[in-house]
């Protein structure tokens, strides 16, 4: 077990650096540059722009000072359109405020789509079950920026009960449109993985075992039916995770919370090249350690799974 | 059955959630007379939403609008804009002489101004912070506006002085002009013509230092800094080439542009050329205040909020970017008896539907300008808090015209005779139509010329006049089959109203003269670089707002030339142009600028659109902020009302 964690680690680092370098050519590809406005800049001015942050040197220079501060000291520079502020106090700033959101909207997401999942599925072909599966084909039909949009007008602007937008610190009012928002269609494919996983379980023979055996439904249902029907949901929630954690655009642009998701279209948008790498890279190293997570979830859930 | 039944719910639901979606100001606000709550904050805070992310704290580094609003609270240079017009009052300035042909300013400082941390402002911050906004290191976007101080932009383009090793002495520029140019610089004593008087004895500084001797003799020769910029430049000009050979290359340096300190409290600024706008110039964030001690001990991180010094009205409380910035009454500041608020929230926020949200629920006071979406337009418009005021800023079409067949000056004219600008501005309701590139009714005293008005005939026959007859169909259309329609296009960036804008002219061609321009939406970064290097045919979307209360501005875009994005550049315009601004009768200058704009405007290397609305909303309590055609508030007025009777019920008049 040790040892293939330690490998997957080890596999993780080129992984990155690939991720970054060729996240640096998309950016030099990209025409445009940071500092271009309505209106042209004089040349003397402009050149001295590019002096300044070193954009006439040979690519490999720029590529080889890029990778080097990264590699040796962990530092991805100084943001480009916001002067002063490095990249990683960006990151450590904005992280907090997606991640509260996205690990409350998966906490939710977890709690409601499995109980719904299951039930569904310990009750097939129920009111209960259709009911909650044509909720949940709602959920996942109904994109976040026509949900979120409709919270906010019924239970902002028209019964004036919580605030329409912007971070207000954890925990607050603010965060509970953007936690519904954002977890509605989380919540609905659980939901519909969870039945369909419980739905193959409840079937299996270890399950006629369990009940031959005597247990009481109860027990065949928590310790046998729902460990085994999880598995489709593990497989799924790992980078739904890592997604959710580094923040999702549209919520926080229509909520305006400062986080990761709103830096990362900003820094695309206005050509902030160390403000994109160090974001990528890092939306690639959650994504990366989400995945060995689940891997290592499967083998306490699935006895037949070994490293 | 069953399928159809799910189809007409589906279609039902869509319907439903577009309905509510439109509906979301009208609902509860449908007949009140403010758009929202109008409750006014318990303590003396305005909650402002100011636009995107504010760049930095560092006044000279950004050119944006959201940015100068909050420059304005925190930071103070010379001058002040004016609450309602932007002409230039005193700030850290008390009082100022202009020379006889407006080359030479004299700002007498007041001696009570104070930094946040108690520290006395005195001149030498001033000249700190003009040579430090100019420099080539700091590489200031916004730079360009001081090039009217002499040696300026000399100074920041790391251009060169040249120097006889023998004698010392520098050439000069005027022996290599085919055509010299009168030296501006009035070496005549400076009219006392204050309309400010001093609040303190001043002791006389010597008004005829040695360098001011030196920015009145003849101005010296500047080449470019970079050796082969340098030499290509010699070896097109064997004059200068002769000239040049043997001597010594000297670097322009910050100390030799036309700034002084001349006491303590006394700073003279000597400029290139006149130019009467130059005072109202000076209040832009470039040449806003900047504490020298703390830039020179943090360097890059002196904005953080545990750093940072100001100048302002208010200074910095909190800062969490793309959340708040708090900024604080700042009890050192030298006016602060008439500071009225408390405190000044800014929330950056570039989402125009969640803004007038926030707006609506009475979680901010006031809102920043173009934030009213055109489809709720109809319902905000109507309220007393909507601002209905022109703004300086115009929305215009740009020209490639250096690509057939929009080379030809009768093809641009026959596209803008064909676009009803009237009908536009009906359409867009809150504009106003525009033939010419400057603002209607910003520049008083301005006379503004006049553009084609819409004429379609007219433009039919230019067409077929250019070799693209327009021939009537039966069923009364127009069609023009020899019109090249694969070398003319329509960039814009997208979004929404600009999308609106360039359907909206697409149909006019169509229908005025039967020719179909394609439509290209381009992502913002991608489409200024089209524009700026001409990789586009045809035409291009095109804004701009005022820099400062002058026409200028406007005229200034074709005076350098690429920096219009229409590859227009006349010789002539720029003659006319210089010609206007050695003006020293205020009123001649402007007949002289109205004569280029018009000739500018006859060579059709744009198609003028409209002139914008400022289009934002704030709380009837919220008073003595105005809708100004810049939208820059002096925040140290602005305080809540909290006397119902005393409120603002629409528009506050503008008039003073």
């Amino acid at each position: 077990m040790l040892r293939f964690i330690i490998r997957r680690l080890l596999v993780t680092i080129p992984t990155i650096l690939v991720v970054i370098s060729i996240t640096w050519v998309l950016i030099k590809l990209a025409p445009g540059n940071f500092y271009s406005g309505e209106k042209k800049l004089p040349p003397a001015i402009e050149k001295n722009i590019r002096d300044k942050y070193g954009l006439d040197k040979p690519w490999y220079q720029q590529y080889g000072r890029t990778m080097w501060n990264i590699l040796r000291h962990a530092d991805f520079g100084t943001s480009l359109k916001y002067e002063g502020q490095s990249v990683n106090t960006i990151i450590a700033r904005s992280l907090p405020v997606s991640a509260s959101v996205g690990i409350l909207a998966y906490i939710l997401a977890l709690i409601v789509g499995i109980a719904a999942g299951s039930i569904a599925a310990l009750k097939q072909n129920s009111r209960w079950d259709y009911s909650s599966m044509a909720l949940a084909m709602l959920g996942i039909s109904v994109p976040n920026f026509v949900l979120g949009p409709i919270l906010v007008l019924v239970f902002s602007l028209t019964l004036y009960w919580l605030p329409p937008s912007r971070w207000g610190g954890f925990p607050s009012r603010n965060l509970i449109l953007p936690v519904l928002t954002l977890s509605a269609v989380y919540m609905a494919y659980i939901a519909r993985l969870t039945r369909a996983g419980m739905l193959e379980v409840l079937r299996s023979d270890y399950i006629r075992t369990a009940r031959a055996k005597g247990l009481s439904e109860r027990d065949v249902v928590v310790r046998h039916a729902l460990r085994g029907g999880l598995m489709p949901v593990i497989s799924y929630t790992g980078p739904a995770l890592a997604f959710l954690l580094t923040g999702t655009v549209v919520v926080e642009r229509i909520f305006a919370l400062p986080g990761l998701g709103n830096y990362f279209i900003q820094a695309s948008l206005n050509r902030d090249e160390p403000l994109i790498i160090g974001i990528v890279a890092f939306i690639a190293i959650t994504l990366l350690l989400m995945n060995l997570l689940v891997d290592i979830a499967y083998a306490f859930l699935d006895p037949r799974v070994r490293y | 059955m069953r399928v159809r039944n799910w189809k007409r719910l589906g279609a039902l639901l869509s319907v439903a959630t577009l309905a509510i979606a439109n509906l979301s100001c009208g609902i509860s606000a449908k007949n009140e007379v403010f758009f929202g709550k109008t409750i006014p904050p318990e303590r003396n805070i305005l909650r402002y939403v100011t636009g995107d992310e504010p760049e930095t704290l560092d006044p000279p580094m950004s050119t944006g609008q959201p940015e100068a609003r909050i420059y304005m609270a925190i930071y103070e240079g010379l001058v002040e804009y004016h609450p309602k017009n932007l002409r230039p009052i005193p700030a850290l300035a008390e009082r100022w002489d202009i020379n006889n042909d407006s080359s030479e300013f004299t700002f007498h400082l007041r001696h009570n101004g104070r930094w946040s941390n108690g520290d006395p402002i005195d001149a030498n911050d001033f000249v700190y912070s003009f040579r430090r906004a100019l420099s080539p290191e700091l590489a200031s976007r916004n730079a360009y506006l001081g090039a009217y101080i002499k040696y300026a932009e000399a100074y920041t383009a790391r251009a060169v002085f040249v120097r006889d090793p023998a004698t010392g002495q520098f050439l000069l520029a005027r022996d290599f002009q085919d055509d010299p140019v009168p030296e501006p610089l009035s070496s005549k004593p400076l009219a006392a013509s204050s309309e400010y008087r001093a609040t303190a004895e001043e002791p006389n500084a010597d008004p005829d230092s040695a360098f001011h001797q030196l920015m009145h003799t003849p101005t010296r020769l500047t080449l470019p800094g970079d050796q082969k910029a340098r030499t290509k430049l010699l070896d097109k000009n064997p004059k200068l080439k002769a000239a040049a050979t043997g001597k010594e290359f000297v670097t322009v340096k910050a100390e030799d542009i036309g700034v002084e300190a001349l006491d303590k409290y006394v700073l003279r600024i000597s400029l290139v050329q006149p130019a009467p706008f130059f005072s109202g110039l000076l209040a832009h964030q470039v040449f806003r205040l900047v504490p020298r001690k703390v830039i020179e001990q943090y360097g890059d991180r002196w904005t953080e909020p545990e750093h940072i010094v100001t100048c302002g009205p208010f200074k910095v409380k909190t800062w969490r970017p793309y959340d708040k910035l708090v900024v604080e009454r700042d009890p050192m500041y030298w006016d602060a008896a008439t500071v009225k608020l408390d405190e000044i929230h800014f929330y950056p926020m570039s989402d125009n539907p969640a803004i007038m949200n926030l707006y609506k629920v009475g979680e901010v006071d006031a809102v920043l300008n173009h934030t009213v979406p055109n489809a709720w337009l109809d319902v905000v418009r109507n309220k007393k808090d909507y601002m209905d005021a022109v703004e300086a800023a115009i929305d215009y079409l740009q020209i490639n015209v250096t690509k057939p067949p929009m080379n030809d000056v009768r093809v641009r004219k026959a596209f803008n005779f064909a676009i009803d600008k009237n009908a536009w501005a009906q359409w867009r309701r809150i504009v106003k139509p525009l033939t010419a590139f400057t603002p209607e009714g910003i520049f008083q005293g301005y006379p503004q010329p006049k553009g084609d008005q819409f004429d379609p005939d007219r433009a039919r026959q230019l067409l077929a006049e250019a070799g693209f007859p327009v021939v009537k169909r039966a069923d009364g259309s127009y069609s023009c089959p020899s019109f090249p329609v694969s070398e003319v296009e329509y960039i814009y960036n997208t979004q929404e109203s600009n999308k609106a804008m360039a359907e909206w002219m697409q149909a006019q061609w169509k229908q005025n003269l039967g020719i179909t321009v394609s439509l290209r939406n381009m992502e913002w970064r991608t489409f200024l670089n089209a524009r700026a290097k001409l990789e586009y045919k045809g035409f291009s979307r095109g804004a701009w707002s005022a820099d400062y209360m002058d026409p200028f501005t406007f005229l200034s875009l074709f005076y350098t030339g690429g920096e219009s994005g229409t590859g227009w550049l006349d010789p002539k315009y720029l003659a006319m142009v210089d010609e206007a601004n050695r003006m020293l009768d205020p009123q001649q200058r402007y007949a002289l600028l109205a004569k280029a704009e018009k000739y500018m405007l006859d060579a059709q290397p744009v198609i003028p659109i409209d002139t914008s609305a400022v289009n934002w909303v704030k709380k009837p309590y919220v008073k003595e902020m105005y809708p100004n055609p810049g939208g820059l508030f002096p925040w140290k007025y602005v305080y809540i009302e909290r006397d119902q009777s005393k409120w603002d019920f629409g528009t506050p008049s503008l008039a003073e």
